[in-house]
């Protein structure tokens, strides 16, 4: 039904319709209305939303000191949701963009589950921040005074080129499934309005050969821009830890040990959306033994990269045991709560996963992939709040030097606010489920036709496969330096004595004097003591004094090493401290400086600290979302062609 | 010494006909309304052509006028490079810097804009009193990674935050080596500060959900003040000045910044860490009270 105009599908006698139509029809159960325990499944989703919006909301109202973070600990579990959920967002990355490019044929069934987790867990992410932020009303700041030099706004660039690529990448591979849902199904009952929406959103896509070309064009670039992109998002993520000067933060291996830490709880948590899509929708045919296993693999692979991860980073503080990091060390593994949940971590969450993955047990491997991906979602929780929490808790002054012991426990607002994130990561989850197909309908199919069922790893039966039609991969030339440049990817009052007091400077260079000369009733006045003082922003610096001679003069050598006020002038000042009879008898005499003053020439030159961020930064960043977006755009481009090519049929 | 001396102005600007100087505008404490007082002193007042004039305190009067927010505040003083020099061999722990600051500025319980440590680097060393204000870094990191520009530095070297653009992200928190800023976690008691006009040199009033730090006390230097920790240290512990003029003060006496800093062997705090502070220390060496461990102080 797709294709009525001579498609490559319809020489094959029917077969492709027929076994779409069997696939699809099965896939359509999961549009379905839910049942009791699916609307139970809402309803409890719903209320524990509705429970962290009232916390938020109580947090709004009263400020952020209904949660436990104070002075030392400024961030904590709002911080630890955030780098958990862009974490959780890499699976879509992963299990999608790379298997399609590397043309894994077990894909196919998994690629929309995954994508899906990427875009949900980046929209419950990201506003994580603005949770954390102590003015959300003046979350706009961020444009209008936005800093190029801070690892914020990289990651507010970062982050949302990362959701429009995801959302954009769903979409292009969501189009052809979206036709076929639009015409009207005796088996699957639904509303008009539904209709029209999957009617507009399929761009009017009919199959045609000029149409797949597009289609499929647009989604090999974008499953290879949008690995970049993801790569960079965690990076930038880690660097907002890595930029600081922080012991435990200010590591050169926090990019890579993030983006491995990010895929690592993504593909934990595809596995467990599988397993729960999978028990919900009986999906078993659809996800086999086959992706499991393969999966499984894949996270034992990353386990272990994570493991070696985390023995590089804390072997290298333990051993080169640094002051502070060994303060670090200290608290993070030593006998205190922090030490019971790193230990915990490290034995329930890193080692015990990996064995239960490794063990060769076909059989139980599915329940095995369970408990090792639920351990590790938690276990990466942990990970992360052991990240934030004790290294802010040990800066490099000690806090205790002071009396001061910094403690932090997330409070009942934080653990609802969690929660509800959490709960909404789930219904967003869960509603998409309901409206569009968790599983890629045209590429399943597309599978089992070329490939045959087994090889894809899904239980369809079909009459018979047909010849392998090539992946179109997307311009190669993009995909290198899109790589490397995501990788760079930064008075006093004046007494009227009655002497005569004047002062003078004379001689030149090395002789220059300043000479004060002291008179009473035209007589000389000898033996006075006088002291010199140059006027400075707070008080008088004294720069000699001595006594006066026979001819009531008294001079000290001129002050060479005193710079000028603000207008280059010494303001000297020359009081009599002796006799008492004349003391506090001031004269005053401006004189211009030996020394240039030590003046700045540019006072806001383009430094990280200054305004205006340094032009290499700038262009890095503007070129790096120049490359992404123009690769975006080129995507968009194809989508209108293909619009285009359903009209003019 | 009135405990409210900065509760005025920026808004406040002062008539001292009695000097026949016409309208001076003060600005050398922070508050809204100009409290003289003690009555025989001398009070700098800045002229309206920019000199700076010593009047009777009692003769001072205040006028409130309307004034609008300096737009130079972001740029600071020009030729300035304020610069404190803290001298550890003087520095006998007392707090009374830390006392007379959180009254200047209001400071809730259990937040010190300068707080002293008991330091101890190494078993067998001697401990010694820490006094830690903000270092108004040369290459601040927090200023660094603002995502708005809330926190910046100015050309006279300081470092201040503009509550009215802070976000509250708290990232510059994170950012400090020295933990030197402070959050409003909730809605801060303002008191009379309430209804004064805001300025980022004087910090008031506060607002929930931002960022708070030492701020050198720009107002005051404005006025020929010294900042309020170096004022109030006994000891003379604390100086203040600026480097242009190569010259800071304490409680009572004016010296030689490079003068001192030599003799002294004078450092910088965690020089390593490449932040450039402008707060400098002098050893401990010969001190001039008994060292904390013979001295039992009360570090509450």
């Amino acid at each position: 039904m797709l294709d009525n105009n001579g498609s490559l599908t319809k020489e094959q006698d029917g077969v492709h319709d027929r076994l779409q139509e069997s696939v699809l029809e099965e896939l359509l159960e999961t549009l379905r209305p839910s049942g009791p325990l699916g609307r139970l499944w809402l309803l409890t989703l719903g209320t524990v939303m509705f429970a962290g919006a009232a916390a938020y909301a109580w947090q709004l109202l009263n400020g952020l000191r209904v949660t436990g973070m104070r002075e030392y600990v400024s961030w904590g579990a709002y911080m630890t949701n955030f780098v958990f959920f862009i974490g959780v967002s890499h699976a879509g990355t992963l299990i999608s963009a790379i298997l399609r490019v590397t043309q894994a044929d077990w894909r196919r069934s998994i690629t929309r589950m995954a994508e899906g987790i990427t875009v949900f867990a980046l929209m419950v992410g990201a506003p994580m921040v603005i949770i954390d932020m102590g003015r959300p009303d003046r979350v706009l700041n961020v444009i209008l005074h936005g800093r190029f030099n801070s690892p914020i706004l990289w990651d507010v660039c970062a982050i949302c080129t990362y959701l429009s690529g995801s959302l954009l990448y769903l979409y292009v591979a969501m189009i052809p499934d979206l036709a076929m849902l639009a015409p009207k199904r005796a088996a699957w009952d639904r509303a008009p309005w539904k209709e029209r929406i999957y009617l507009a959103l399929s761009l009017g896509y009919q199959g045609t050969a000029e149409q797949r070309r597009l289609l499929e064009r647009a989604l090999a670039t974008m499953s290879i821009i949008i690995i970049p992109v993801a790569i960079s998002v965690h990076t930038v993520v880690s660097w907002i830890f890595g930029m600081t000067l922080r012991p435990g933060w200010h590591s050169t291996i926090f990019g890579p040990y993030f983006v491995i830490g990010a895929i690592f709880s993504g593909t934990a948590a595809i596995i467990t959306a599988m397993v729960l899509f999978r028990k919900a929708y009986h999906l078993e045919k659809y996800l086999t033994y086959r992706q499991f296993q393969n999966l499984g693999r894949l996270m034992l692979a990353l386990n272990l990269l994570y493991i070696y991860f985390t023995l590089s980073e804390y072997l290298t503080a333990w051993y080169g045991s640094e002051v502070v990091e060994r303060r670090l060390i200290d608290l993070l593994m030593g006998r205190n709560l922090y030490g019971l949940m790193f230990w915990g971590w490290a034995v329930f969450c890193l080692f015990l996963p990996a064995l239960i993955v490794g063990l060769p047990r076909p059989k139980t491997l599915i329940p095995r992939l369970v408990i090792a991906s639920i351990l590790i979602n938690i276990g990466m929780w942990v990970k992360r709040y052991l990240i934030i929490v004790p290294t802010l808790m040990t800066p490099y002054i000690n806090p205790e030097a002071a009396g001061a012991i910094p403690h932090y426990y997330p409070t009942w607002v934080e653990w609802t606010v969690t929660a509800g994130g959490l709960a909404t990561f789930m219904m967003l989850f869960t509603l998409f489920a309901k409206f569009f197909p968790i599983i890629s309908i045209w590429e399943t199919v597309e599978g089992v036709e070329e490939l045959g069922a087994e090889r894809i790893g899904v239980e369809v039966t079909i009459p018979k496969a047909k010849p392998r039609r090539r992946f179109q991969t997307a311009p190669a030339f993009l995909a290198l330096p899109l790589l490397l440049a995501a990788l760079v990817g930064i008075g006093a009052a004046t007494r009227q004595a009655s002497p005569s007091f004047t002062l003078t400077a004379r001689g030149e260079g090395e002789d220059k004097e300043v000479v004060a000369s002291l008179r009473v009733n035209t007589n000389s006045l000898a033996g006075a003591r006088v002291a010199f003082f140059v006027e400075r922003a707070f008080g008088r610096l004294p720069i000699g004094a001595t006594v006066t001679d026979d001819k009531g003069v008294a001079a000290i050598s001129f002050p060479e090493s005193v710079p000028g006020a603000t207008n280059g002038v010494l303001k000297v000042l020359a009081e009599v401290t002796a006799p008492p009879e004349w003391a506090g008898a001031q004269a005053k005499a401006e004189f211009a400086a030996t020394l240039p003053r030590n003046l700045v020439e540019e006072p806001f030159p383009r430094a990280l600290w200054s305004p205006h961020a340094p032009f290499p930064l700038v262009l890095t960043l503007l070129g790096l979302l120049t490359i992404v977006w123009s690769t975006y755009s080129f995507v968009i481009v194809q989508l209108v062609k293909l619009r285009r090519a359903a009209k003019t049929m | 010494m009135n405990e409210t001396r900065r509760e005025f102005l920026q808004k406040s600007a002062v008539a001292a006909g009695a000097v026949g100087a016409g309208l001076l505008a003060s600005h050398f404490a922070r508050g809204c309304e100009f409290e003289a007082s003690e009555a025989d002193a001398l009070k700098p007042v800045l002229t309206t052509d920019g000199k700076l004039v010593q009047v009777k305190a009692e003769q001072v009067k205040p006028v409130l006028i309307a004034a609008k927010r300096d737009p130079a505040v972001r740029e600071g003083v020009a030729g300035r490079k304020w610069v404190m020099v803290i001298d550890l061999a003087k520095c006998d722990g007392c707090k009374n810097c830390t006392t007379e600051c959180n009254k200047m500025h209001h400071t809730p319980p259990e937040r010190e804009w300068l707080r002293v440590f008991r330091m101890k680097d190494a078993h067998h060393t001697a401990p010694y009193w820490f006094p830690k204000p903000c270092f108004h870094c040369d290459n601040p990191p927090c200023t660094k990674v603002c995502p708005v520009g809330a926190t910046f530095k100015r050309q006279d070297g300081i470092v201040l935050i503009d509550n009215e653009r802070c976000i509250g992200c708290r990232f510059c928190m994170a950012a400090c080596p020295y933990s030197t800023r402070y959050f409003n976690w909730g809605a801060p008691q303002n008191g009379s500060m309430t209804e004064c006009d805001y300025s980022p040199e004087t910090g008031f009033p506060r607002r929930v959900g931002t960022v708070e730090k030492c701020d050198f006390c720009p107002d005051m230097a404005k006025a020929g003040q010294l900042p309020m920790c170096a004022k109030s240290c006994t000891m003379g512990a604390l100086y203040f000045g600026d480097e242009n003029e190569d010259a800071v003060t304490n409680s009572d006496e004016t010296v030689q910044l490079s003068k001192l800093l030599e003799e002294r062997a004078g450092y910088r705090y965690f020089e390593e860490l490449g932040t450039e502070p402008r707060v400098y220390y002098l050893p401990p060496k010969d001190r001039q009270y008994p060292g904390p461990l013979l001295k039992k102080k009360a570090t509450t």
